[in-house]
């Protein structure tokens, strides 16, 4: 599965966020967006997977026009979580996770027994087998998230986008996501995600991209993209990095 | 439940399917009430006889005057169920329905100014049909501009409701007194002095619909999501709001065209059908059901209230909606 992006030119109405950007996603690894703000990263992951039309440049999925591809073909290789999902009223926890078979699915085939084996990995994946019969309404954020991510694992695509899957979640929940991300990528899945925690991203990506003004400003492993002068230029923040005690990861601490 | 037949295979929710076997049974009793009770009862099983093989004393009442009226009712009513559950599907909104986003104001516009302007009385409908179709385009011309956003469109469709329902008020008040009293009788839905051929112009529009709300159903699968996780999900949800949207407002405007504005029933229908379905859109069939069954039992209830003087069934499903709008509103959208 390889997913890259060519001098992309990527906006909303009359605003242009990113403006010629290139970028390639490693394959069967977990990379990582940073970048402050409106710096243009969920504009970019919204482009890489199919929710927004570049207006320039091109979106390549194994080396196909994303972008030209049926947007079924496209669902079933490539699945992506968008920011805080609209819960549909009175739908259960298994009922969410079963849309995401829907790519799979035709109109005369609703149901297969592929399709059950796909909803129940995905509950067990995310740890939320308990959950099945309660309606999703009715669910913590944390829960919830782990929810949509299921949905988005039923439709057992090569790579899966995550958009801030981490916001609005204490840091227990956070964990818990993250930890999940590394289950898939280690499951073989290309992993990308926006992140805001930088210790997080540190930690958990095999390869981070930091973003500013809609141009990424570099990319590579952890250890080489999170040091003290990139970040005090991406982020405009005076900061220290020390190795983190426990994973030797790079550590961004703001200085007072 | 899942059925499956060979390789196919289809989901259908328990208490869907029962709650459309318990609507089927409602309008069915619906409307052997609607032919047994009037100025001269004729006993249930006598109006079953009467359908089936004849041959009973009140043949003529049953056959000939009671039941086209009530095939009228059911018609109109399943296409105003559908209609509005496609409608509501879309815009995501319970709130939105034809009588609320301009259609029907649309088809009354038109059918003013063909009344009042003293056109054909066959050209009347074909009239209504195409204001109501065009007042439709409108609102999805502005929807197109935030490409079909949900909430914009309802919103350009009240506002366009707003605006014709202005130009009705201007085309009655510079037409003759006449004229604006037929046009009044019009606006009002009623299925007076109606029967097969109206219901015939309804049955042959359900009928082309027919296939395409297989295809409808289908689509509508991932309208509860919002538009960014639908898309992931591989759905094209602005072409999705335009085609389902735009067969919820050709099956509501060529009822509108037949009987009137029945007001309310698409608005009240699809959302009586989802609570008891406790589904998150409207089930259509049982919406078609819910739909049928309203009309039918209005029309009964607006023939015998005031007997013998006969209430336009409209007037009725507003006295109905009304209220059921207030309910919504202080319930809110949990």
């Amino acid at each position: 599965m390889r997913l890259a992006g060519q001098d992309l030119v990527v906006g909303y109405d009359d605003r242009t966020v990113i403006d010629g950007l290139s970028v390639e996603i490693p394959s069967g690894q977990l990379t990582v967006i940073i970048g402050p703000n409106a710096c243009g990263k969920s504009t970019l992951l919204r482009a890489l997977g199919r929710l927004l039309k570049p207006r320039g440049g091109s979106v390549l999925l194994d080396g196909e026009l994303l972008h030209e591809l049926p947007p079924r073909q496209v669902a079933q290789r490539l699945g992506v979580l968008p920011q805080s999902p609209l819960v549909p009223e009175g739908v259960t926890v298994a009922d969410l996770v079963a849309r995401g078979r829907q790519p799979h699915q035709r109109w005369w085939q609703q149901w297969s027994p592929a399709d059950q084996e796909a909803v129940k990995t995905a509950l067990a994946d995310a740890d939320i087998v308990e959950l099945a019969d309660r309606p999703v309404e009715a669910l913590s954020g944390g829960q919830r998230q782990r929810v949509w991510i299921a949905m988005a694992l039923a439709q057992q695509t090569e790579a899966l986008l995550l958009d801030e899957p981490t916001t609005f979640l204490d840091v227990a929940h956070q964990v818990e996501v993250l930890r999940l991300m590394r289950r898939l990528q280690q499951g073989g899945r290309t992993v990308v995600a926006v992140l805001h925690e930088l210790n997080q991203a540190a930690r958990y990506a095999d390869h981070v991209i930091a973003m500013k003004d809609g141009r990424i400003v570099a990319a590579g492993p952890p250890a080489d993209v999170i040091t003290a002068p990139l970040i005090t230029d991406v982020f405009a923040l005076d900061c220290t990095v020390i190795p983190c005690p426990v994973t030797a990861t790079p550590l961004v601490i703001p200085n007072p | 439940m899942i059925v499956s037949v060979g390789p196919a295979s289809f989901v259908l929710p328990r208490r869907t399917l029962l709650v459309t076997l318990a609507l089927g049974i409602v309008l069915l009793a619906a409307m052997i009430a609607a032919i047994s009770i009037g100025t001269l009862a004729v006993p249930p099983l006598d109006v079953v006889r009467a359908l089936l093989t004849g041959g009973t004393d009140y043949d003529l009442v049953v056959r000939e005057l009671r039941w086209p009226r009530v095939v009228l009712g059911a018609a109109c009513g399943a296409a105003f169920g559908l209609g509005g559950a496609l409608i509501q599907s879309v815009a995501r909104n319970p709130l939105s329905s034809p009588d609320v986003i301009g259609v029907t104001q649309g088809a009354g516009l038109a059918a003013t100014i063909a009344l009042t302007s003293g056109l054909a009385y066959e050209l009347i409908a074909p009239a209504a049909m195409a204001g109501g179709l065009l007042a439709a385009v409108v609102v999805f011309a502005f929807g197109a501009r935030t490409g079909f956003a949900a909430n914009r469109f309802v919103l350009a469709g009240v506002a366009v409701a707003f605006a014709l329902r202005a130009g009705i008020e201007v085309v009655m008040s510079s037409a003759e007194t006449i004229d604006a009293l037929r046009a009044q009788i019009w606006l009002i839905g009623s299925l007076n002095g109606r029967g097969y051929e109206e219901a015939g112009a309804i049955g042959l529009v359900l009928l082309i619909a027919l296939p395409l709300l297989l295809w409808a159903a289908r689509a509508l699968r991932t309208s509860a999501l919002d538009d960014d996780t639908a898309r992931a999900l591989g759905a094209r949800p602005a072409a999705r709001r335009l085609a389902v949207g735009a067969l919820g407002v050709v099956l509501a405007a060529a009822a509108t065209a037949q009987v009137g504005a029945v007001d309310f029933v698409a608005l009240v229908a699809p959302q009586v059908a989802r609570r008891l379905s406790r589904a998150e859109r409207p089930p259509l069939a049982a919406s078609a059901l819910a739909g049928a069954a309203l009309v039918v039992l209005a029309d009964l209830a607006a023939r015998m209230l005031l007997a013998p003087t006969q209430l336009p069934v409209g007037v009725l499903t507003a006295g109905i909606g009304g209220p059921y709008l207030v309910y919504l509103l202080i319930r809110g959208r949990r």
